[in-house]
């Protein structure tokens, strides 16, 4: 499958990423379209007690404790591609895949608590991340691993 | 290879999904009371009208067809002949190699005279409450519900959906008691209030009435008071399903006693799930599923996370998840903070997070299961517990994938 | 779940003002700073160049130049002299400001309350005859003439103000600025896109921006501010959010010219102003100080106690004080006035003027201020101001908080006063460095921003450190604020000193941080470093003396911190300037600039690291000096 290798020491904080996503995934064609629910990052960088930059991307685990906790079968690891899909009509929002996350990537949507953000590998962008197209130091790689 | 699961719920359906994934030619066949193999923990959905039976299923459409599954639906077990391989019906017999107990478990109906044999009075487990409760509830004029646990809030609010305003019962003095802790429990309160739900708090069901055709007409609490009462649901925990089992020579105690390899005292009797009393969390159900079917496999693999102090809960766009303690013990340093739009509350022990409550925003929170499951020592990371995050502790695996390092 | 409106606020040092602030129901800067914590790297270091199309261009180990061919070196110096180039433009339009009314109020034979600031002025540049009106009236064009000069003409009133040595170094240098306009404008246009590429040349412009900032832009806007408006007087006085009195209208007053807003602050004292407020059921009006123009006031003090409560705090504490409630007015006249107080004054009502259009809020009223008609203006200002009273008073809560700060802060330091304190010689100051009761001195100057450390943090903890360390602690800026509300400049904190700095302090009555003001002070600082070398017969680099501006915040304190290169002086940052991306500009700031000026950048945001290699530096100046 494809994952996106990251390189921490790579990250400068540009948040790049985090743009890119977000322009991936908004429904509005505004720039900063705050209004709209889908202008969200499924990625962000956190810092260490260093301030050191550690970016937080969906690894989509070969065993996704996310798909493991939902009830609902709205994430599910798709067997062809690797990758950990989210449906969110058949989501039934108890956020369960949030807390089950190990490392906490997931989280509600911002605005209406009505589903979760979930990297989609850029399913519709022809599955190349949009995060990893616009990173200058390529601190983000898309890569086939076993 | 033949092997027979019996119930369709996360354990028995990760359990059938890792057969099948393992071994293309293997056998499958999976036994349920019920027609659809649905998720308990969306029949408040359908009570409320939010989702149809078919909306609750968390399986694929064709789950059973695609994984080449023989699903034996609306069938009760009887019994198990584990001499002879085989697990019985009213009507006929079905033989297995391997068998797998996920029967998950069922409503407890607390010793409450008159409760017993009282009509119109529901658990909420399975489809068959669902559906009942959803059809009385259309007529009833007074819904009582026993029980102000997930379970029972749940049922409320599915009646809060129908247009009900239910009145619930708890022995408790706060709602989700064992869930979340008096402050986080109170934000739900007042929302349901506000929704038109009542409560009635710290007080314990005496008795059961009911009118002279059986029906339930009323409850009577401890201060003397009476409830009337058309429909009851009795929402005081569950029990793991092991009731017909008696006879079968299969050990149980609480639930049934498996091994580390969730194997029984019979051979290629396996257990997995609810039925176990290992766990009530959905996430350990299907861990449990898949491990037992694995060893089913000849593939040994031992069951280890029985870590299940956690939940997470979302009522009126106000999500909340609890893992581990929900309240400090002596000796334990509690740090919480909170403002218009979250509660949160951490419980430390010699600086390791021993529990976790967070309310209103719970994005990117993850992390603190792992902190609390591997019990790691924060105190040395950051003066503010409220910046631990992975980044303290971030590793890649070879194969990108993200690991925990701990110090 | 609370009104609070979020729990994760940053810290401050005035622990008072950060609980307030966490219970706080509104936003402030206080809680955005979380969201902003991870910086662009690229930003931090200066690598990044947005000043062309083919931008924006960042530097990376694969892409060490822009599309231009521009490396870090010439981006980050480029970066660095626009920022200092608009800084500079900052105290520039001030100075210009500042001049014109001087000017204006001598034609009107308006009321001069600093005849002796005059007489000093007049002295310095050589001015003589006539009466006060024509005497401010010549200085003032003096001023003019010079900020108006292109940048090749040099401008006159250098030579008069600098300390000879170091004029004569500036001209070794060749760092004398032309008309300090132009230097800006020079500046704006050596920085733009595909002009200027030597780091050192765009370095040595920001020294020239330093010179014509601090001598102009600082030094002389106090002194025509002291002819206008009154000398500096040593008092005590209240500080911190007990000075607002809710009985009172109030208005806030925020930026740094303190001349465009004098003829509202002396009407606000007539009988038929005061008349105004009584019909609408306040007891009067009350200016309430925020920022450095707030500093002014108070440091001015003695002169309008009727209608000045106190300083309330700096920057970051204007957000705060406006969501009290109890403040009806905003008229802001420059910066510092953040963008956050737009959405408190709308939600609380509160009226926001502005009376200079470089500060134009988006909310705000823009009552330009012109001397011709300020009469009028300033009634129609008034208005504004009971009506919103009128509106807002009795639906807004209150939230006030009459702990918080002190009564006993004491301000109305200047080069003049304190000297006067001292019985108008420098010697008794100097006898005490030279026995090391004094160790030396510190200038912690500059703003306060809330990102090393938080509120304040590192300003007064590496100055109690200092002044644990026997190191007596100046002050001008929104530092000042800080130091102030934390009770550094009160008597009292003399327990914190060392023992010999302590001793001194109890003996004089005086705290061991001297509170000189705003941020324009800086330049009072100067006079004060050279008339003290004048008096030791040193040039300004060998004085024990230290500038810091630990939580410095904008561009302007930039071009002040290019002014105490120009001047030799160790200049301590708690946080890079963002020029860490050029190995050259390190290089010049922090190692060649000792053999240029004498001067050099350290940078440090630990309090108790910082306070040592202060202390560092300034025990070898005393060993130069033979000082014990």
């Amino acid at each position: 499958m494809r994952r996106i290798i990251i390189d921490a020491d790579k990250c400068k904080g540009c948040k790049n990423c985090s743009m890119a996503c977000i322009k991936a995934h908004k429904s509005s064609d505004a720039t900063l379209a705050f209004a709209d629910p889908q202008f969200e990052s499924r990625n962000t960088i956190l810092l260490n007690g260093e301030k050191k930059y550690k970016p937080l991307f969906c690894r989509h685990c070969d065993k996704p404790a996310c798909a493991t906790a939902c009830m609902s079968g709205a994430m599910i690891k798709d067997p062809k591609t690797g990758h950990v899909i989210y449906d969110r009509d058949k989501c039934a929002t108890c956020f369960m895949c949030v807390m089950s996350c190990p490392f906490g990537v997931l989280k509600p949507d911002r605005m209406t608590n009505t589903y979760v953000v979930k990297c989609d590998f850029c399913a519709e962008h022809g599955s190349e991340p949009s995060c990893v197209k616009l990173c200058p130091t390529k601190a983000i790689t898309a890569k086939e691993v076993k | 290879m033949k092997h027979v699961i019996i119930g369709a719920g996360a354990a028995g359906i990760s359990a059938a999904r890792t057969l099948r994934k393992q071994s293309a030619v293997d056998e499958i066949v999976m036994i349920a009371t019920d027609r659809l193999a649905y998720s308990r923990c969306m029949l408040h959905k359908y009570i409320g009208g939010e989702r149809d039976e078919k909306g609750i299923s968390f399986v694929e459409e064709d789950f059973f067809e695609s994984n080449r599954i023989r699903f034996c639906s609306d069938r009760t077990v009887t019994k198990i002949d584990t001499s002879n391989h085989q697990v019985c019906f009213a009507d006929g017999v079905e033989s297995y190699d391997k068998l797998l107990i996920a029967t998950g478990a069922e409503s407890f109906f607390p010793p409450i005279p008159g409760l017993k044999g009282a009509k119109n009075v529901f658990g909420l487990r399975d489809l068959v409450d669902a559906r009942a409760i959803k059809s009385q509830g259309s007529k009833a004029k007074h819904v009582v519900v026993i029980g102000a646990g997930l379970v029972g809030l749940d049922v409320a609010y599915g009646l809060l959906e129908m247009g009900k305003k239910p009145t619930v019962v708890e022995m408790a003095d706060t709602i989700l008691s064992s869930n979340l802790d008096a402050s986080a429990a109170l934000t739900y309160q007042m929302k349901f209030e506000e929704a038109g739900c009542m409560f009635k708090l710290g007080c314990k069901v005496e008795g059961v009435l009911s009118d002279a055709s059986g029906q339930v007409s009323a409850i009577t609490l401890g201060d003397g008071s009476q409830l009337n009462c058309d429909l009851l649901v009795v929402a005081s925990g569950v029990r793991p399903s092991i009731g017909w089992l008696a006879d079968s020579g299969i050990v149980c105690e609480r639930g049934v006693v498996v091994d580390n390899y969730l194997a029984t005292n019979i051979a290629n009797v396996y257990a997995a799930g609810d039925v176990t009393g290992l766990s009530e969390s959905w996430p350990n159900a299907v861990e449990q599923g898949e491990v037992a079917a694995q060893n089913m496999l000849g593939m040994p693999n031992e069951y280890t996370d029985t870590f299940s102090l956690k939940n997470t809960i979302h009522f009126f766009g106000i999500p909340s998840l609890s893992v581990g303690r929900l309240n400090g013990k002596e000796g334990d340093v509690e740090e919480s903070r909170e403002d218009r739009k979250r509660y949160q509350k951490v419980i430390l022990r010699d600086g390791i997070p021993v529990g976790v409550i967070l309310q209103g925003d719970i994005s990117r929170s993850g992390f603190w299961q792992q902190l609390i499951k591997n019990k790691v020592d924060v105190s040395g990371r950051s003066k503010d517990i409220w910046k631990v995050s992975f980044a303290d502790s971030y590793g890649i695996e070879d194969n990108g994938e993200y690991k925990w390092l701990f110090d | 779940m609370t009104q609070r409106f979020s729990c994760s606020t940053c810290k401050s040092a005035d622990k008072v003002l950060e609980q307030f602030i966490s219970d706080l129901p509104m936003e402030t800067s206080f809680h955005r700073v979380e969201s902003q914590e991870v910086k662009c790297e690229f930003g931090l270091e200066g690598v990044c160049c947005r000043l062309c199309a083919n931008g924006p261009c960042r530097i990376t180990p694969d892409s060490p130049k822009g599309i231009c061919g521009a490396n870090a070196d010439t981006m980050v110096t480029r970066n660095f002299l626009r920022a200092v180039s608009a800084g500079s433009g900052c105290y520039i339009h001030i100075v210009e400001n500042t001049a014109r009314n001087l000017k204006n109020a001598a034609l009107a034979k308006d009321t001069l309350k600093g005849t002796k600031a005059l007489e000093r002025l007049c002295d310095m540049f050589g001015i003589s005859g006539g009466d006060v009106y024509s005497k401010a009236i010549k200085v003032a064009d003096a001023v003019l003439i010079d900020l108006y000069k292109p940048d090749f003409e040099k401008m006159d009133l250098t030579k008069k103000l600098a300390y000879p040595p170091r004029y004569k170094r500036w001209e070794e240098l060749g760092i004398l600025p032309g008309g300090a306009k132009s230097e800006v404008f020079s500046g704006t246009v050596k920085s733009s896109t595909n002009l200027n590429s030597d780091p050192v040349d765009m370095l040595l412009h920001c020294l020239r921006l330093g010179i014509s900032t601090g001598l102009y832009g600082l030094t002389l806007t106090n002194l025509l501010n002291d002819v206008m408006l009154g000398e500096p007087e040593i008092r005590q006085a209240p500080v911190g959010l007990r000075v607002i009195n809710p009985e009172y209208i109030n208005i806030m007053i925020t930026g740094h010219q303190h001349s465009m807003i004098a003829y509202l602050q002396d009407r606000l004292g007539d009988e038929d102003v005061i008349q105004k407020a009584r019909a609408v059921g306040a007891k009067g009006f009350k200016l309430v100080g925020c920022t450095c123009v707030g500093q002014d006031l108070q440091l001015r003090g003695s002169h309008y106690t009727n209608v000045f409560d106190g300083h309330g705090g700096n920057n970051f504490t204007s957000e705060i004080i406006l969501s009290t409630g109890a403040i009806d007015a905003v008229i802001t006249d420059f910066n510092c006035t953040l963008p956050g107080i737009e959405p408190i004054c709308e939600a609380l009502q509160i009226k926001q003027v502005c009376i200079d259009a470089v500060a134009k809020k988006a909310n705000a009223t823009l009552i330009d201020f012109s001397f011709d008609v300020r009469k009028a203006t300033s009634e129609n200002i008034l208005d504004e101001v009971v009506a919103a009273y009128k509106i807002r008073r009795g639906i807004v809560p209150l939230r006030v908080l009459p702990d918080h700060g002190n009564d006993t802060t004491l301000t109305g330091i200047s080069e003049v006063s304190l000297k006067a304190f001292l019985g108008d010689t420098w010697q008794p100051l100097i006898a005490l460095i030279a026995d090391g009761s004094i160790k030396g001195l510190a200038a912690v100057v500059g703003c306060s921003n809330l990102t090393a450390g938080g509120h304040d943090v590192l300003t007064v903890e590496m100055t109690k450190a200092l002044i644990a360390k026997d190191i007596l602690v100046l002050s001008a800026g929104c530092s000042s604020g800080g130091l102030e509300n934390c009770g550094l400049m009160s008597p009292e904190a003399a327990e914190l000193a060392g023992p010999k700095l302590k001793a001194v302090c109890q003996q004089l009555g005086i705290p061991p941080v001297l509170n000189f003001g705003p941020c324009l002070a800086i330049g009072r600082l100067e006079i004060v470093a050279m008339e003290i070398a004048e008096a030791l017969g040193v040039d300004i680099p060998q004085l024990p003396l230290v500038l810091s501006a630990p939580q410095w915040l904008e561009e302007q304190a930039l071009a002040d911190g290019a002014f105490g290169l120009a001047l030799g002086l160790p200049l301590h940052l708690g946080l890079p300037p963002f020029v860490t991306g050029s190995p050259i500009a390190v290089q010049v700031l922090c190692e060649d600039m000792k053999t240029l000026t004498g001067g050099h950048v350290l940078i440090n945001g630990d309090a108790e690291e910082s306070a040592v290699l202060l202390e560092d530096i300034i025990l070898q100046k005393r060993r130069d000096l033979n000082l014990a």
